[in-house]
């Protein structure tokens, strides 16, 4: 591969990708480095070793670089399916080194030495009014993604209030968590009842977007039998006009564990 | 240039400003090679910009963006529309423009749903892509579509970047999906061009067939086929210059094939099909034109992806046969029913029943519009493919698959036969879309002085846009709607984005679930969850009382958490996913749908945002 730049430089870049992926913390830096390594350089290597002695036009091999890349990765978990260990991010990142590899090497030995890389990487230089044309194409499409993901007020929503309920591990007691998504500020009174023989009440206000989780657990002193004891819990809201209708309710039961019936 | 070539010995600064002219001579063949791009690279921009402004305002639920957007989408594509048409453009300059256009009206649908996956079939791939990911293998069940996990081409592809880099199956997929776009246009462009020899039939054709049905929303989703058809482009590309190619280069042109084939039928069953019977079609157009069977007509690639594609069906995946033949059949007898007057025939531009507002007459006559604009220009293109083309085994495919669209157009009468129609119309509209581009070069060619006549055409490939974009995706789901939103204290999501993300948390337990809260609840619930109509869900969470089947049936398919939906719409896996809202009435089941679980001995009601209820029938256990 000495006598080939390209081919030199795409194994390198597949190596450097497939170290740094698996090594790097962020997300967004970790897909700058794979989205060469998966969508590029394999069907790079396969089409420069397929082509390696007859070239092809620039824009067919950038073309084959992108599709054959996509076609690897469809067949490439196939691959990794049935070796030990299965689809892993390792596995993956040998794999597609091997393949950039292997191709690699294949079109150095089919390629006549000293022969031109099938694609040249000269950028064009725009003018300073190109340039500012170009910008502000770019700004655009940035400000476009940034608002595309941001959340924004949603004025004629319908807002909700949920609560959930789940017995907590050893079933000594229960976890409610309550969460607003009404538009304004919310007060609510949440009255928990143990099987009929105790009652919690609580308190407490949420603005939209807050979320209160209750353990009732301990304090509650929950005595469990033989038999498991439904736990029902009823949430108002104290703001709307029914203030004393229940506005939510949700039940579960504790004990006994399951198996002791 | 050296001293040497012209024989004449320079002084130093002679070769100096020989140095700087050549240097000028680059540099302003560079900025020309920018300089109508750079304009069309800032009318995208804004265009976009425009797009998800509009998809801003209905997000916020603010008025009718509905006019931003189609001028955001006409801003975007008729400069290049325009561009497209002109007589001096390189081939790269086309090229580009053409790639622009691809990702550019792949990102208004990427801006319409950011940052979750909201089309049906994206939440079933996107729940296998995860299985794949924390599970290691391929293959894992999938509860809603059974076959999907068994065309594991684009989860195996997702789960690449998944695994690399940590992102989400969202973010993966849309990575992918770019990509497999950029491929699909450059694919259709290089064909085009090698079969017409112009770069810019090549490029009017890929513009027009920006406007197939299914381009803008349908097939830009998280989905097999959007990566399945890029890859059956490519296959073909590489047959056409195959064709051209010197007899000792025709392996070589092979390879890539083989390897888009083999990609192909392990993602998409319809396109491998399609592919199969396209390389059959093929390769009798080579013998009706050429008489023979030699290289480099393709008969044995139509064999090896015959092979290919049965291999797999009864192999691999079986569970195809049963997924599919329901489709097939239910289509061919819709179509004999509609003929025989036994059935209605299918109301064009029908919403989704009669809580949805119908498409304004305005937008219905822009999509019959683009219609009629097809099929006048098929005659035209049809003669000049006759005359010009006629030796070509391509061309003859195109030809034929242009006629083919315009019957698939009926089909869409039969309602059984809508789905099928829409599928094959994505595969036949590339033929129309070349014979439109031969109609479309003859005209710029017969009419070249006059001024009026490019202006008409970017403008009738801009009606062929949006009425195909109106054609191909209800009115009403064109633009965003609420599923988060920001508030006080933090963002909030909708009541089944909310149910969602509360089921996430839970260990295990597998679900029934209305079709869109189902669709949530895998992705990204990640929960198993059954719904439809086999087993019968649909009842189970529709119905006022509590049959004796329910919940034998519900605990045979070992679920344990029902999902009751009390909105008419969580049915609906188009609308059922978002805020409702306050300025319309929003139909509900009675309140008995749910509260008929509270008979159930044991049962726990361990969830509720108000619509949605869950029960969890083992919590009494």
């Amino acid at each position: 591969m000495r006598d080939h730049g390209d081919l030199e430089a795409a194994v390198a870049a597949a190596a450097l990708c497939a170290l740094l992926t698996l090594v790097l913390p962020f997300e967004p830096l970790r897909m700058l480095l794979a989205a060469p390594l998966c969508l590029f350089l394999p069907g790079y290597a396969i089409s420069a070793a397929i082509f390696a002695a007859r070239p092809i036009q620039r824009r067919q091999f950038l073309l084959f670089s992108v599709g054959l890349s996509l076609a690897v990765l469809a067949l490439g978990g196939l691959v990794l399916n049935y070796l030990p260990g299965g689809i892993r991010s390792g596995s993956w990142a040998l794999l597609l080194f091997l393949v950039v590899l292997g191709f690699c090497r294949g079109a150095a030995l089919g390629r006549p030495k000293r022969a031109p890389a099938p694609v040249s990487w000269a950028l064009p230089r725009p003018n300073g009014i190109q340039a500012a044309l170009l910008a502000g194409g770019g700004l655009a499409l940035v400000v476009a993604v940034v608002l595309a993901f941001t959340p924004l007020t949603a004025t004629n929503a319908t807002g909700f209030t949920e609560i959930w309920i789940q017995p907590l591990a050893g079933d000594n007691g229960v976890r409610i968590g309550v969460g607003s998504a009404e538009r304004d500020d919310s007060s609510y009174r949440l009255v928990v009842n143990f099987g009929g023989s105790r009652e919690v009440t609580r308190q407490f206000g949420l603005e939209p977007g807050q979320r209160e989780i209750l353990t009732l657990g301990d304090s509650a002193a929950v005595a469990l039998g033989d038999e498991a004891i439904p736990v029902d819990a009823i949430l108002y809201k104290e703001d709307s006009p029914e203030a004393d209708h229940p506005f939510r309710r949700v039940s579960t039961w504790l004990g006994p564990a399951e198996g002791s019936e | 240039m050296p001293p040497e070539a012209g024989g004449i010995a320079a002084d130093a600064a002679t070769f100096k400003a020989m140095e700087a002219g050549s240097a000028q001579r680059k540099r302003s063949r560079s900025q020309s090679r920018v300089g109508h791009l750079a304009p069309l690279v800032l009318s995208t921009g804004v265009g976009l910009l425009l797009c998800s402004g509009a998809d801003a305002l209905a997000r916020a639920t603010l008025s009718s963006a509905m006019p931003i957007y189609w001028l955001g989408i006409l801003v975007l594509a008729l400069p290049i529309f325009y561009r497209l048409t002109s007589e001096d453009a390189s081939a790269r300059e086309r090229l580009t423009l053409v790639c622009m256009l691809g990702l550019g009206l792949y990102l208004v649908k990427v801006f319409r749903d950011a940052p979750v996956f909201t089309f049906s079939d994206e939440l079933v791939h996107a729940f296998n892509a995860n299985q794949i990911a924390d599970h290691h293998h391929l293959f894992r069940d999938n509860p809603i579509l059974s076959a999907t996990p068994y065309y594991p081409g684009l989860e195996g592809a997702t789960s690449a970047l998944m695994k690399l880099t940590g992102v989400s199956a969202y973010g993966g997929g849309l990575v992918l999906i770019g990509a497999a776009r950029l491929v699909l246009v450059a694919s259709l462009f290089l064909l085009f061009e090698r079969v017409s020899g112009s770069a810019r039939a090549a490029g009017l054709g890929v513009a027009i067939y920006a406007g197939n049905f299914n381009f803008l929303y349908w097939g830009a989703q998280f989905s097999y086929e959007s990566l399945a058809l890029p890859l059956l482009l490519l296959a073909l590309m590489a047959l056409a210059e195959r064709e051209a190619a010197p007899r000792e280069a025709l392996r070589a042109w092979g390879a890539p094939v083989v390897l888009a084939m083999m990609a192909i039928v392990v993602t998409h069953h319809l396109t491998s099909y399609a592919m199969a019977t396209l390389l059959v079609a093929l390769s009798l157009a080579y013998w009706y034109v050429r008489r023979k069977w030699d290289p480099p007509n393709p008969w044995p690639f139509a064999i090896f992806g015959i092979l290919l594609a049965v291999f797999w069906l009864f192999v691999v995946a079986s569970a195809t046969v049963g997924y599919l033949s329901p489709v097939l059949s239910d289509a061919v007898s819709a179509i004999g029913n509609t003929i025989g007057g036994s059935d209605e025939p299918r109301a064009l531009f029908q919403g989704g029943g009669s809580s949805v507002a119908p498409t304004p007459l305005a937008a219905r006559a822009v999509a019959v519009l683009a219609v009629l604009a097809l099929l006048a220009g098929l005659p035209f293109g049809l003669r000049v493919l006759w005359r010009k083309y006629r030796r070509q085994p391509f061309a003859l495919l195109f030809g034929i698959a242009a006629v083919g669209f315009f019957a698939t157009l009926a089909l869409r009468l039969a309602p059984a036969a809508w789905e099928t129609a829409n599928r094959a119309s994505e595969f036949l509209f590339v033929g129309l879309a070349f014979v439109l581009a031969c109609a479309c070069i003859e005209a710029l060619r017969r009419w070249r002085g006059q001024r009026l006549v490019r202006p008409l055409i970017a403008a009738g490939i801009g009606l062929v846009l949006v009425g195909g974009a109106i054609s191909g995706w209800p009115w009403d789901s064109q633009l965003a709607r609420p599923l988060r939103a920001a508030a006080t204290a933090g963002t909030i999501s909708s009541p089944p984005l909310s149910l969602a993300q509360w089921a996430e948390s839970l260990p295990d337990g597998r679900f029934a679930a209305s079709t869109a809260d189902a669709g949530l609840l895998l992705d990204p619930g990640g929960k198993m969850t059954l719904t439809g109509s086999s087993p019968d869900i649909e009842d189970v969470l529709e119905e006022e009382a509590l049959a004796g089947w329910m919940v034998p049936m519900l605990r045979r398919n070992d679920i344990r958490y029902v999902a009751v939906d009390r909105r008419e719409v969580g049915s609906d896996s188009l609308r059922g996913y978002y805020f409702s809202r306050r300025d319309r009435n929003e139909a509900l089941l009675p309140p008995s749908v749910s509260s008929k679980f509270n008979e159930i001995s044991g049962v726990g009601r361990v969830y509720t945002n108000g619509p949605i209820t869950v029960f969890d029938l083992e919590a009494g256990r």
